[in-house]
């Protein structure tokens, strides 16, 4: 302000305190003193509405979380109790742990095969019904399951895996003679067919994702590529990939995380194989803690858990993030 | 644009309109195939409710059944052996309670973070939705023992207890959105008029938000129905375990009753929330849309 640089070079007051002198006029300090009390009465109204679901949520959920995170840097004594702190002692046996690297091992093929094949599966049917007779027919049956409980597809599928169950009869048929297949009772049968179990019941959902950022693209890029001489790859490859990018993320966290952590299915469906417990990571924390009662072998599971998921979910924000930018 | 001599050649176009025909006649057969795939489980599952345990273990699954009769046998078995009335009940109870109170519970949060101005809004946000973000299995042991302390392990409250805490983030982050969008101006009109804060609340803003409040209630209660984890945990008694809970120790404890038996409960299991999913199929796709975002 140059007249108030004026005024001060010539020895008056500094514009700070005239500012100051005109505050004091209007009562500015009673104005603030009312807008703080006003915000802070105003917060214990509002406290009072957040008060129920800050307290379920902190009581029930939370804290919880922070007592588990302890368990898990204790020891389980049977008669005294828990609270013997003991480092990091239940992580190092869980890695010696043979069946609990079974289970790892097959968590990760759950998390591989729930990024690859429900976008797969679902990008391709998205595409495959375009037009196709009796489209919404096809569309409406395979969302179908999506509308089952996941202890109902476990306990459907469980009877067609079974020895002499649909599947069985129906590759006999294919193949001629007589096929009889334990697909849920052989250790390397059983957690691939519980995976396509779990893709059956969730890619419906995927699909649907799909087609409404399918449908959210403009028109008129494509139109306008597609006279310019592109070809349907191009086009395919330079203007729909990338406008459907933030769908494919969100698709794709959603199955893993669902993948990562599902324990219905596995419950139901592995029911009758010997090795339940290293199905994976969630059954075999389940066995740990409230079949074997070692409590704090199991809540250390439940933190590797925690972590993997607290670190996909951050993964999907930093590319959330990314992907807006480019998007803007 | 110029116009492509060839596409005006009338016979180049039906040829063109032949191979198009062929072709989508060709992926008519191959979506029926794909189809077959989803509805092959659904079909097997139909035909054998009605089956009796001797024609489900002596003809192929597949087989149509002789009549419909076998299906009230196996129905009063599942019910009478499954104890299905006892889980029925509990899971209405568990599904109408528990999301109902927490999709109220969250709306009351909403409005407070919504409409009320105060400094660190976003901390007490925050606090409620960090409830979605562990993965279930972190809150099983400390729960098992805090119930176990309190004596309430068994019990119908202690599942309304942490399904309603369960609900209650999700719908706070759409409400909260949604009643961002909602107008002050009616808000500020009742104030004047001396309505009190609660009353703004119920009165006002509540009715405005029937849409939302339908789409997260439908969807934390068909969760609720779903769920196996917290009934088999925290509530692995007949007379509090939730309706999946009882499926599933009748499919795993009784499979000598025979597959069509086992089929028959989990249509009885499965059909009030399908029923309520075609009944009310906006909303749950309203719902399901919405927690993608």
């Amino acid at each position: 302000m140059p007249a108030g640089r004026a005024l001060r070079r010539a020895g008056t007051q500094s514009q700070f305190e005239r500012d100051q002198a005109l505050l004091e006029r209007i009562g500015w300090s009673r104005i603030e003193a009312n807008e703080k009390r006003r915000l802070r009465r105003n917060f214990w109204v509002a406290f009072g509405f957040m008060a129920p679901a800050v307290a379920l949520v902190s009581g029930l959920l939370l804290a919880p979380v922070v007592y588990n995170i302890y368990l898990s840097f204790t020891k389980w004594k049977r008669f005294k109790g828990l609270d013997e702190f003991a480092g990091a002692a239940n992580y190092e046996r869980l890695s010696t742990h043979r069946l609990f690297g079974d289970a790892l091992y097959n968590t990760s093929l759950w998390v591989v095969a729930s990024i690859i094949f429900p976008l797969a599966i679902g990008f391709g049917l998205a595409i495959f019904l375009r037009g196709v007779v009796l489209e919404n027919t096809f569309k409406s049956v395979i969302f179908l399951p999506r509308i089952l409980a996941p202890t109902a597809v476990g306990v459907i599928w469980f009877y067609v895996y079974a020895p002499d169950g649909v599947i069985n009869r129906l590759l006999s048929l294919v193949a001629g003679g007589k096929v009889d297949i334990g697909f849920l009772y052989e250790e390397n049968t059983v957690t691939p067919a519980i995976i396509a179990t779990f893709v059956w019941q969730t890619v419906g959902l995927v699909m649907v994702l799909i087609l409404l950022g399918l449908a959210a693209i403009p028109k008129d890029p494509l139109e306008a590529a597609r006279i310019d001489g592109a070809t349907r790859w191009q086009v395919f490859r330079s203007i729909v990939m990338p406008l459907l990018l933030p769908t494919i993320l969100v698709v794709t966290i959603l199955s893993v995380l669902s993948g990562f952590t599902v324990f219905d299915l596995l419950w139901i469906m592995g029911a009758a194989n010997p090795e339940l417990r290293t199905l994976s990571l969630a059954v075999f924390m389940y066995f740990e803690a409230f079949q074997k009662g070692s409590w704090a072998y199991g809540s250390a599971i439940a933190v590797i858990i925690g972590v993997v998921v607290l670190s996909v979910t951050w993964i999907q924000a930093l590319l959330q993030h990314r992907v807006e930018k480019m998007t803007k | 644009m110029a116009v492509s001599i060839d596409d005006l050649d009338l016979d180049r176009l039906a040829a063109k309109e032949r191979k198009l025909g062929a072709g989508s006649s060709l992926k008519f057969v191959f979506a029926v195939f794909i189809g077959a795939i989803w509805i092959v489980p659904f079909y097997y599952l139909i035909v054998s409710i009605f089956k009796t345990t001797e024609q489900y273990s002596l003809n192929h699954p597949l087989s149509l059944p002789t009549g419909v009769a076998p299906f009230l046998t196996n129905a009063i078995d599942a019910w009478v052996t499954a104890k299905m009335g006892a889980g029925l009940l509990n899971s209405t109870l568990y599904g109408l309670v528990g999301a109902g109170l927490a999709v109220f519970f969250a709306a009351m949060a909403s409005y407070g973070l919504s409409r009320i101005d105060f400094k660190r809004k976003n901390f007490w946000f925050m606090l409620i939705f960090a409830g979605t973000v562990f993965p279930f299995q972190m809150y099983l042991i400390p729960l098992f023992f805090g119930y176990q302390k309190a004596g309430i392990i068994n019990t119908q409250f202690g599942m309304l207890l942490v399904y309603t805490a369960i609900c209650i983030p999700f719908p706070t982050l759409v409400l909260k959105n949604y009643m961002n969008g909602l107008s002050r101006e009616m808000d500020e009109a009742a104030r004047m008029d001396g309505a009190r804060e609660f009353t703004v609340f119920w009165r006002i803003v509540l009715p405005n938000c029937k849409g939302p409040i339908t789409a997260t209630f439908l969807l934390q209660f068909t969760w609720i129905w779903n769920d196996l984890l917290f009934s088999t945990v925290l509530a692995n008694r007949t007379e509090t375990r939730s309706i999946m809970n009882a499926l599933q120790v009748f499919q795993g404890s009784y499979s000598s009753t025979g597959p069509n038996v086992v089929l028959t409960a989990t249509i009885i299991a499965t059909v009030p929330s399908v029923l309520l999913f075609f009944l009310l199929r906006r909303h749950f796709m309203e719902g399901m849309r919405i927690s993608s975002l």
